[in-house]
């Protein structure tokens, strides 16, 4: 592989995380306000399937997005109302949400199958595309690749620096602090989630509109689950959470790599890796165990490896709140 | 509409228990109006599908033939949601049952049959079991999100089944005709469960309404059912008077995945009498680990609900495809119902306990103001 090869694949690995970026920005929008929207993997979906059937009828990619954006909300706002207003389990909800959103998908959109549609343009950015290495891996993209580098920045510091970020985090980790302070728990839960699944809704819409361009049934199957495991992963931080969306994208394109390298090993280890290393990073980061580990460490290293290795999540997260 | 039911508890007893029910027409009418979205007529529709369930003996046999898996994962996932675990790797338990008692009858060919089904029939048990536990364990111990962990435990049963049933296990006579699909050699006929009538209809049925009510038994007349469910409530102050949290978690699922795996083995030795895989999960569990939590979800959580509530959604399955060949309407469109008919009983839910807490402040303020007339001026 040389470098321009190399560069290449660094690009593609950059244009397929985007969406899982995208997603993972959005549910950590939803989990820090101390809802787990676990329908991710059924209204990616939906909004795919949605996004595409609009995109392609009015032959236009934006309205395309608009309205995944819609379904994204919508499946929020069920999960947000089925838990908040009647105090139902939000995982069950969520759960039975995904289903649907799978088999809704499959059924609304079975016409639209396997025909190629309106697709986004590319637009390098001037000057910066320029640059070596770096400008053809990040410059020379299309407008959702910038989108969601610029959702990562924006999230974390509307999330870190903002007054309405902490009114937001206190929803997630201290709801009663919060509403003794004159929040609105639920209203910063509704907001968020609903948000946060319009940011899902993008995400969906991406894929097939950006990244494998066209629908088909149960195209992003399986990537909710994922950008639900890299949000615990990024320890519900936007930055960590792109890392993890990128070293993910990145260890599949090294599997479809190492498979072409090695015929000879069954294709099924391959398919299943990435599967045991969610475990086991899941493992990592969740662990007590991995606390005591890091004491063996060097003292000035302990510190550092524990804020690399270990994260808590928000600490009211998926419990309700009720405002008295 | 309250005050009625304060008067005639009996029938707000009624009311309460036909409900779900309720619900169901509910999402049913919805369904309705999709229908006719897609041109079709609404009343035909139901009617096919409702004569696809019932309409015959074999119809019939057909329906609690597909409820008997549902009912078993069902009842696995009651035990985990009881237990306050959200156990989401049906899929994969159910493989890894029906893997576990497809060796077992591949490897004692000459054994007599009740002895292989007893002992392929517990293989499945304890297979999805374990299955569960690993989930379980790194939930009690490592603190790893269950939901995640059991979803990707899912992934990974999947690949280990195609490698399975690609290579290892793979029927001798695919390998000769080289078209190499990817399943196992038929069990020997000898294996197969009893059938009940004849029609489609095996023992496995009666078995899992058997275990409904040992679950039921285990779950309130046990202490260790006590227990798990203390767990599931309020797992501090379970902590506080002396459970050991960490092993009833991985306890309870343990045994969700544990009947999953029955349903798994009951699969196979009363249905399909080999394995086989299309590539993805869905194509040997018809999805039944997924819709089985559906199933839970509308007995809410209770075994015995779950009961009724498998015949309902097996029927929901087997109409389907009689509504599909009919209709021309495609078959996700029920498993799309299904999650209608969810969602719908899930508000209704409330919708019960709303109307339950209005209607003990009567009674209670009934009472008050019958008692302040007693009182001697």
């Amino acid at each position: 592989m040389d470098s321009s090869q190399l560069i290449l694949t660094l690009a593609s690995i950059v244009l397929v995380s985007t969406p899982l970026i995208i997603a993972v920005c959005g549910e950590i929008l939803t989990e820090r306000a101390g809802i787990v929207n676990l329908s991710l993997d059924g209204t990616m979906l939906m909004a795919a399937m949605t996004g595409f059937i609009v995109a392609f009828e009015t032959d236009n990619v934006w309205l395309g997005f608009l309205a995944g954006m819609g379904i994204g909300a919508f499946f929020a706002f069920i999960v947000a109302f089925g838990s908040i207003r009647l105090r139902q389990s939000q995982y069950a909800i969520g759960f039975v949400l995904t289903l649907l959103g799978d088999d809704l998908s499959a059924f609304l959109g079975q016409n639209y199958t396997r025909i190629p549609g309106p697709i986004i343009k590319h637009l390098p950015i001037p000057v910066l595309k320029d640059i070596p290495i770096i400008g053809p891996i990040f410059f020379n993209q299309d407008p959702v690749v910038y989108f969601a580098f610029i959702l990562v920045a924006v999230t974390w510091f509307w999330l870190f620096r903002t007054q309405p970020g902490l009114r937001l985090r206190s929803a997630g980790d201290r709801p009663e602090a919060g509403f003794a302070r004159g929040v609105g728990i639920n209203f910063q839960r509704y907001l968020y989630t609903i948000l946060g699944g319009a940011l899902v809704g993008i995400a969906g819409a991406s894929y097939s509109l950006n990244i494998k361009i066209g629908w088909s049934e149960g195209i992003t199957r399986g990537l909710g689950w994922i950008a639900l495991a890299i949000v615990i992963f990024g320890g519900w931080s936007p930055i960590r959470g792109m890392f993890g969306a990128l070293l993910f994208g990145a260890t599949k394109a090294l599997a479809t790599y190492l498979q072409r390298t090695f015929p000879e090993v069954s294709v099924v280890a391959f398919n299943a890796i990435p599967w045991v290393l969610m475990i086991l990073v899941l493992l990592l980061v969740s662990s007590d165990f991995t606390e005591r580990l890091v004491t063996i460490a060097p003292k000035s290293l302990q510190r550092p490896l524990q804020r690399l290795l270990r994260v808590s999540p928000p600490q009211a997260l998926g419990s309700t709140f009720v405002e008295e | 509409m309250q005050e009625y039911f304060a008067k005639h508890p009996k029938v707000w007893r009624a009311f309460d228990i036909f409900l779900p029910f309720l619900a169901t027409l509910a999402a049913l009418g919805v369904g309705a109006v999709m229908l006719m979205a897609f041109d079709a007529n609404p009343v035909e529709a139901y009617g096919a599908l409702l004569e696809g369930a019932f309409g015959s003996t074999n119809a019939l046999a057909d329906t609690l033939v597909k409820a008997t898996p549902l009912l078993l994962v069902a009842l696995g996932i009651c035990i985990a949601f009881r237990g306050g675990v959200i156990n989401i790797g049906g899929e994969g338990q159910l493989i890894l049952g029906a893997l576990g008692a497809t060796l077992i009858g591949l490897s004692f060919p000459d054994l007599p049959g009740y002895l292989v089904i007893t002992l392929a029939l517990i293989t499945g048990f304890i297979a999805g079991g374990a299955w569960g536990a690993i989930p379980g364990f790194l939930k009690a111990y490592f603190n790893v999100n269950e939901i995640l962990s059991t979803i990707m435990m899912n992934a990974i049963a999947v690949q280990g089944m195609n490698y399975l049933l690609s290579e290892p296990m793979i029927d001798p006579v695919q390998l000769e005709a080289a078209s190499r699909i990817p399943q196992t050699a038929r069990l020997s006929a000898a294996f197969d469960l009893p059938r009940l009538v004849p029609t489609r209809l095996h023992l496995g049925t009666a078995l899992a309404i058997i275990a409904a009510f040992l679950v039921f038994i285990f779950l309130w007349r046990t202490v260790v059912g006590y227990r798990i469910r203390a767990v599931g409530l309020n797992p501090n102050a379970s902590r506080y008077a002396g459970i050991n949290v960490p092993r009833h978690i991985v306890l309870s699922l343990l045994l969700s995945g544990a009947f999953c795996g029955l349903a798994g083995a009951i699969q196979i030795y009363g249905l399909h009498h080999r394995m086989f895989t299309d590539g993805s999960a869905t194509g040997f569990t018809g999805s039944a680990g997924f819709n089985g939590i559906v199933v839970a979800l509308f007995g809410q959580l209770h075994p015995l609900g779950a009961i009724p509530a498998s015949f309902l959604f097996g029927a929901l399955i087997v109409g389907a495809n009689k509504l599909q060949r009919v209709m021309q309407v495609p078959s996700s469109f029920i498993i799309a119902l299904n999650g209608l008919v969810v969602v719908f009983v899930v508000s209704a839910d409330y919708w019960r306990r709303r109307l339950a807490r209005r209607q003990e402040a009567e009674v209670v303020s009934e009472m008050t103001a019958s008692s302040e007339a007693e009182v001697p001026t």
